[in-house]
């Protein structure tokens, strides 16, 4: 054995994702991340040269090109174009301290996101942090009947900038948050006019730190109260087939302790079989045999799981999963989830 | 602490280490000059003849260097920049702009000296410039790679689903080689009869001209990141394991046959190779800065030059020998660069 340290992690880049239907007002949220005095330096990746009206030598064009990899994972598709900016961006000398993600308005976030854990360069010297997504509270109800990717925007979000609130009443906005909630559960949601919110609400969250998740969701174990209404009313929706093509969220719950072999197993076979469908999912768990809390996540069928500390003695121990997707089975979900109790 | 792999072998060269705060993209020869192209715009110019003097810095590019290759003439360097320059760079110091594309990244360059030909790539264009002048060659997704046959007559340009070979003296369109997936760095062999490309996913592809022959070589552990031919064209030397990968290309090619493996050095990935210009001989740099050369073949054990065990983020990312093989270059992530000459 050596005398050495250990040699320290490289440090890694976090990457905030910025999605959003046209004109929902990305762009001017970008120009504040530019221009405002925040004290960090940022490499934005845009789409639109263009509409960025800044010359900064840190704003670089991207192509948006996704494919498929060859990894025996179907809806396995990431963008190359950002392999090789990111490969880019870490050479510099001049280092900057974020990158900052602009997708077009018409983008399915997944692949952007399943870069960040498919490439080894791109994982070893940057880190996801969010997936940030700009909302028009105006229009947003129009877009998502005629649009899947408005729909998988949210869908996808860790936090959300319901945007424009000025131009909506009070009840519609209910409506609107309401409906927001039916399809993404987990995310953080902002009511904001020119997409005027406090930087920190939405750069540097952690929201893919296996170790932040519990602290970004405190009541995450106690789905069902809050913000998690939601799940008696699309019991209802359930019935009707007509819905089955819309994005709606789910938990399943267990209270026994949870087998990890059979956990692992079950969960890889339902992401490989359904992973299409699942767009994200995220659970706390209560594995038999650790004082640990088992912390998981995935977008679509690149998922990742570690223990994250021990469980706080007040605390009630059990587990429960979250799934985001279409066609979601809710009765196969919540008895392959009781068939992994230990 | 014992350094990694000593066992395979003792220094035997004469090693010159410098540090500078800038990631090594690149490094190539031409002449007796060495270039080496940094993350802070700089070229660095070695003189292989003298190791002990100081490199020449050329401030080339306001931004990183991306890509660099030997220039037409001797002694010169043609680099790309993410200030969107193309910058011919030579002693004492002098740098001049070939071409410029405002707001873009030059991603890669390539050149043929016999037939003066230079080509950069931005994106999903490739531009070549020779002697018939100018011409642009649009391609359907970014440029992964660019490599000019031996002979200097054929260009090819790897992008998804990929590569597309184009004649450099002859306008038309493009012959495609076609495999699903993302095409990066590639390389001819010297016989120019193999186009070998190095993919996303952990593996190579490969077609035979001469009959169309595909050639799937896969495995590996980690991406591939660097690949040579030996100077015969014997073996394709690779990256992407804890050893040297040597894809036999007698006989008939890899097809259905094993690689050769050599050079372990303690478990870290290869992170790049050299293929030595003069002999049967290849050097390999590692993920944890360690660099070592030896003879492809499992008993000749390899002979670790370099390395620095206690770095950190010190992957060796750039390699080169000089023209008469007996001087090697390496540089890696953190800044580090080894010169090591053998004539002793």
């Amino acid at each position: 054995m050596s005398d050495t340290p250990a040699p320290a992690a490289l440090p890694q880049i976090p990457v905030t994702v910025l999605t959003g239907y046209l004109g929902a007002g990305k762009t001017t949220l970008l120009n504040r991340v530019l221009t405002e005095n925040h004290g960090k330096k940022y490499a934005v990746i845009v789409n639109e040269f263009g509409e960025i009206g800044i010359d900064n030598d840190l704003v670089v064009g991207a192509d948006e090109e996704v494919f498929e990899m060859n990894n025996g994972c179907i809806c396995c598709t990431v963008r190359g174009d950002l392999i090789r900016i990111i490969g880019g961006l870490i050479k510099r000398k001049d280092k900057f301290d974020a990158i900052l993600v602009e997708t077009t308005g018409l983008a399915d976030p997944a692949p952007v996101a399943q870069t960040f854990f498919t490439d080894d360069d791109v994982k070893k010297r940057t880190r996801l942090d969010s997936i940030v997504t700009v909302v028009d509270a105006k229009h947003v109800g129009l877009r998502l009947e005629d649009a899947d990717e408005a729909e998988e925007q949210i869908a996808f979000a860790d936090v959300i900038l319901l945007n424009k609130t000025d131009l909506v009443s009070k009840e519609e906005l209910a409506k609107i948050e309401a409906r927001i909630r039916t399809i993404n559960p987990f995310a953080k949601v902002h009511h904001t006019v020119r997409s005027n919110i406090d930087l920190d609400q939405i750069l540097d969250r952690g929201s893919f730190d296996l170790n932040r998740i519990i602290g970004l969701d405190p009541d995450f174990l106690e789905g069902g109260h809050d913000h998690h209404h939601h799940h008696g009313h699309h019991e209802k929706e359930g019935a009707n087939p007509l819905h089955d093509e819309e994005i709606r969220s789910l938990s399943v719950m267990l209270d026994k302790p949870v087998d990890p072999a059979k956990f692992s197993d079950w969960i890889s076979g339902l992401l490989l079989a359904e992973g299409q469908n699942i767009l994200r999912s995220k659970g706390i768990l209560n594995m038999a045999k650790s004082d640990q809390r088992y912390v998981f996540q995935a977008v679509h069928m690149v998922s990742e799981g570690s223990f994250t500390g021990p469980w706080p003695t007040k605390d009630k121990r059990k587990s429960r999963l979250v799934f985001i997707g279409r066609k979601l089975n809710e009765a196969a979900l919540r008895d392959g989830f009781a068939a992994c109790a230990a | 602490m014992a350094e990694k792999g000593e066992t395979a072998g003792k220094r035997r060269a004469k090693v010159v280490t410098r540090k500078y705060d800038a990631y090594v993209v690149a490094a190539h020869v031409n002449g007796r000059l060495f270039g080496v192209g940094f993350g802070d715009g700089n070229v660095r110019l070695v003189d292989s003849e003298n190791i002990d003097a100081d490199p020449t810095t050329v401030e080339a590019h306001n931004g990183a260097v991306l890509s660099l290759a030997p220039d037409i003439n001797p002694g010169f360097f043609l680099s790309g920049g993410d200030d969107g320059k193309v910058m011919r760079v030579g002693p004492p110091a002098v740098s001049e702009v070939i071409a410029e594309e405002k707001g873009r990244w030059i991603d890669h360059v390539t050149t043929h000296a016999d037939s003066g030909t230079r080509v950069y790539s931005v994106g999903k264009d490739a531009t070549i410039l020779n002697k018939k002048g100018v011409r642009k060659l649009k391609h359907p997704t970014g440029v992964g790679g660019l490599a000019i046959n031996p002979k200097g007559k054929r260009l090819a340009v790897s992008h998804y689903n990929g590569v597309s070979l184009w004649w450099l003296g002859a306008e038309g369109n493009a012959t495609v080689l076609e495999w699903k997936g993302s095409h990066l760095d590639l390389a001819w062999s010297p016989d120019g009869d193999y186009v070998i490309s190095i993919m996303q996913e952990n593996s190579l592809h490969g077609w035979r001209l001469s009959d169309n022959e595909h050639m799937r070589m896969t495995g590996y552990g980690a991406k591939v990141r660097s690949m040579a031919f030996t100077r015969r064209g014997h073996f394709l030397a690779t990256g992407g394991a804890d050893a040297i990968i040597c894809w036999p290309f007698t006989g008939g090619g890899p097809m259905g046959r094993a690689p050769l493996e050599f050079g372990y050095a303690g478990g870290a990935p290869v992170t790049a190779v050299a293929s030595n210009p003069r002999h049967d001989v290849l050097a390999a740099g590692f993920e944890d800065g360690t660099v070592l050369i030896g003879q492809p073949g499992p008993a000749t054990p390899a002979l670790i030059v370099m390395g620095n065990p206690s770095a950190q983020n010190c992957a060796v990312t750039a390699m080169v020998w000089n023209t008469d093989g007996d001087r090697l270059l390496a540089g890696c992530e953190d800044g580090t660069l080894h010169v090591a000459d053998f004539r002793l």
